[in-house]
């Protein structure tokens, strides 16, 4: 279980997070839908700990984020129970496939090679890209590289996953590759906080919150959320 | 204060002397180094003096010409007469700065009769009694260090008379090497006996004398265009007169200079010359050094050369990389106590010459024991050449490479850093996993064109005692014949160790580019 409680943070006199509350259930798939700069993505990187805030706290577990406790200590705890894909897939380019989704348990995890190869080896498969172990990022496609990308963030075995508009820098036979994966972890019972303009995930979704400038202003099921005419 | 004060007085001499009636009087444009010091020619109160200054106002006179001196280093000044002269402002007519008489250096540069004549003088400590005479030199265990002027006769001497027997070391100045002696970082020196009665037996070097007999007697002559016969003969009048006037032996005498030894030039001034210098004594021929080198000893000793200047380069480069990952760290993500002193680091090494860093580190360092009045400290910071040199090439090179990481992680995409933190590696991990990975490859191409530039500035390194390839080229060039072939040999060594670096660097490169059809 993920609790937010009164986050707020402001950037200059703007208010990016406005007093949010939220709580994300084990298994439930969490959809954050809203206008583009309504906070939904600050939301997630305060959630994963990239981004400080000002007031309110976070608690993954039985780690609790606070102002002022980024301590590492605190934050390595944190992404442990919490991993991320970003919009930008962000993959190692000096690694391979694999040695991309090696790296959590190599080097977070300290796992050893053999361990962390044969973790990574399964999750490619799981993602449909196993015969492209070697290939380098440079050398797959934008819907493989954020397959990969969800790999990688599964080889920590995090409590839960949170994705930052997946699918946004993805033509549409892309996006269906990579969310068709995501329906089969959320089948699997993964609990996924999503960032997402794509209402046909939307519609999939256990929970679903609007955010409008810095404030969840709407949180109920996808038919209440997405069907209603918009404020 | 005291350089305006000097300013001033030098435009107040420039004012009031008769300047303006000798401007119409030709030139006699001479070249020396003032860096040879005392009692030759050097500053004392903003004025240029010395027995060599006063020499040329009084050939000057004799010849009705204006006596100009030019500057330059003493290496090199048989190569500016031997420019033509097109009366640009460092064109010179003549060379007077303690060049010694040879057959081989005449056939070169025609030489006047001579002007002085000189002895070696050997060197030490008063407080060392492990070097009695010059004999006792040969058998010293461990071998002794032994200092001279770069290039001079009293270099070949050593050479020639000891061997491997005693370890060489170069300066370019006698004071520095004298301070050197006498805070006991080199064992002896040798210099010629105006240096040697100026600085030691006067006393300006308290802690140093002058031991046993002098040896090798030779002939200060001035150097002169082959053209310039005219030139050559009316210089030749005018030192046998100062010697017959007597005005020679007053000015040497006022320079403490003045000896029985040099009454003999009355006589060989009058004679044929340089005929006059195959009747002498056996002696005098026995013990000049001869001014051939085998080309076996040329040979061996640019290998060596070669040897130290890829240890001086291999040596400091990596020192400088990893200190300059530290420092571009320190700056890119440290707090302001860490980030504002690595500011500072690199701005100050960065922007100071290599020259000075090595001549502070080398010779001043030391000086900090002698302010504290600590001889333990002092002992201490009196680094060996090699340390020194290694210490200033690191320390000037670390604070480019840190300029280079750090712009080559700013280079690396932000998302990178992200990416690794999101999945839990501590800020450390992830910096070495994931971003300076990827800057490495950014910065190779700046990096190997740093090592080369460090490659090549190891040539500095001679300012300070070490014999790398360029010192060995100015340590053997005052060899006759030699220069050309030397200068494209040592020039030759350089690029055959340089290129093989470019090579490998560029093979690295292509190995870390991921192979992505042009994508960075």
């Amino acid at each position: 279980m993920i609790q937010v409680q009164n986050l707020t943070k402001t950037r200059g006199t703007l208010k990016v997070l406005d007093d949010v509350s939220l709580t994300i259930h084990d298994h439930d798939v969490t959809a954050l839908v809203g206008p583009s700069g309504g906070g939904k993505s600050t939301l997630l990187r305060c959630i994963n700990g990239l981004e400080t805030f000002d007031c309110g706290t976070i608690t993954a577990e039985d780690v609790t984020l606070t102002h002022g406790s980024h301590a590492e200590k605190s934050l390595l705890a944190l992404r442990r129970k919490v991993g991320m894909v970003f919009q930008s897939f962000n993959l190692f380019p000096h690694m391979t496939a694999l040695e991309n989704v090696m790296s959590g348990p190599r080097f977070a995890l300290s796992q050893s090679r053999e361990q962390a190869e044969a973790t990574a080896k399964a999750l490619l498969t799981r993602v449909g890209l196993s015969e492209k172990a070697n290939a380098r990022p440079a050398n797959l496609s934008g819907g493989q590289q954020q397959r990969v990308a969800i790999a990688r963030a599964l080889a920590v075995q995090p409590a839960a996953v949170l994705f930052d508009e997946p699918t946004s820098a993805l033509d549409p036979q892309m996006a269906t590759e990579v969310f068709s994966v995501m329906k089969d972890l959320a089948a699997e019972g993964l609990t996924m906080i999503v960032v997402t303009h794509d209402m046909d995930f939307a519609e999939r979704a256990t929970v679903v919150h609007r955010m409008v400038a810095g404030r969840v202003v709407r949180s109920g099921s996808p038919a209440d959320i997405l069907h209603e005419p918009h404020a | 204060m005291h350089t305006r004060y000097r300013g001033l007085s030098l435009l107040l001499t420039l004012l009031l002397s008769p300047l303006t009636l000798a401007q119409d009087l030709p030139t006699l444009k001479w070249g020396g180094d003032k860096n040879g010091g005392a009692p030759f020619i050097f500053e004392e109160d903003g004025r240029l003096t010395g027995f060599e200054v006063e020499l040329a106002e009084a050939f000057a006179k004799e010849l009705g010409r204006r006596a100009v001196f030019v500057q330059n280093q003493w290496d090199n000044l048989p190569e500016l007469l031997d420019r033509p002269n097109q009366g640009r402002s460092d064109d010179i007519d003549i060379v007077m700065n303690g060049y010694e008489f040879s057959q081989e250096r005449h056939a070169q540069s025609p030489t006047s009769v001579p002007y002085y004549i000189y002895t070696f003088r050997l060197i030490g400590r008063k407080d060392d009694d492990s070097i009695q005479s010059w004999h006792g030199l040969s058998e010293a265990k461990p071998r002794k260090k032994v200092g001279v002027l770069r290039g001079t006769a009293s270099q070949r001497y050593l050479e020639q008379r000891y061997g491997e027997k005693i370890e060489i070391v170069p300066s370019e100045t006698v004071t520095e090497m004298l301070q050197l002696v006498s805070d006991a970082r080199v064992d002896a020196t040798v210099q010629d006996s105006p240096a040697a009665d100026y600085y030691v037996n006067n006393a300006r070097f308290p802690k140093l004398r002058v031991v046993d007999e002098p040896v090798g007697t030779g002939y200060y002559v001035l150097l002169t265009r082959k053209s310039d016969s005219e030139l050559r003969e009316q210089l030749n009048a005018a030192i046998r007169k100062l010697i017959r006037t007597g005005e020679l032996r007053k000015l040497y005498q006022k320079y403490g200079l003045w000896n029985a030894a040099q009454q003999r030039l009355s006589y060989l001034a009058e004679q044929s010359w340089p005929a006059v210098v195959d009747e002498l004594g056996e002696e005098d021929l026995r013990s000049r050094p001869a001014m051939t080198i085998s080309r076996q000893n040329v040979f061996k000793n640019l290998l060596l050369a070669a040897i130290m200047t890829l240890q001086l380069a291999f040596v400091s480069f990596p020192l400088a990389i990893v200190l300059g990952m530290l420092v571009a760290t320190g700056r890119l993500y440290g707090p302001a106590i860490v980030r504002i002193p690595c500011i500072i680091y690199v701005e100050v090494l960065r922007g100071t010459p290599l020259l000075l860093q090595l001549f502070v580190i080398f010779y001043l360092l030391p000086q900090l024991g002698v302010l504290a009045e600590s001889e333990t400290l002092s002992n201490w910071l009196s680094l060996a050449p090699f340390t020194a040199a290694v210490i200033g090439l690191a320390l000037n090179y670390s604070a480019c490479e840190a300029e280079n990481y750090r712009a080559g992680l700013l280079a690396v995409p932000k998302g990178q850093m992200e990416a690794a933190l999101a999945l839990g590696l501590p800020w450390r991990s992830a910096m070495r996993r994931v971003a300076l990975p990827q800057a490495m490859r950014i910065v190779i191409p700046p990096v190997t064109n740093d090592f080369i530039a460090l490659f090549k500035d190891t040539a500095i390194c001679s300012s300070i005692l070490i014999v790398e390839l360029t010192g060995l080229y100015y340590q053997y060039k005052t060899y006759p014949g030699i220069a050309v072939e030397l200068a494209l040999a040592v020039g030759l060594l350089y690029l055959l160790m340089s290129y093989p670096l470019s090579w490998l660097a560029q093979r690295l490169e292509r190995k870390l580019t991921p192979h992505d059809g042009g994508r960075p």
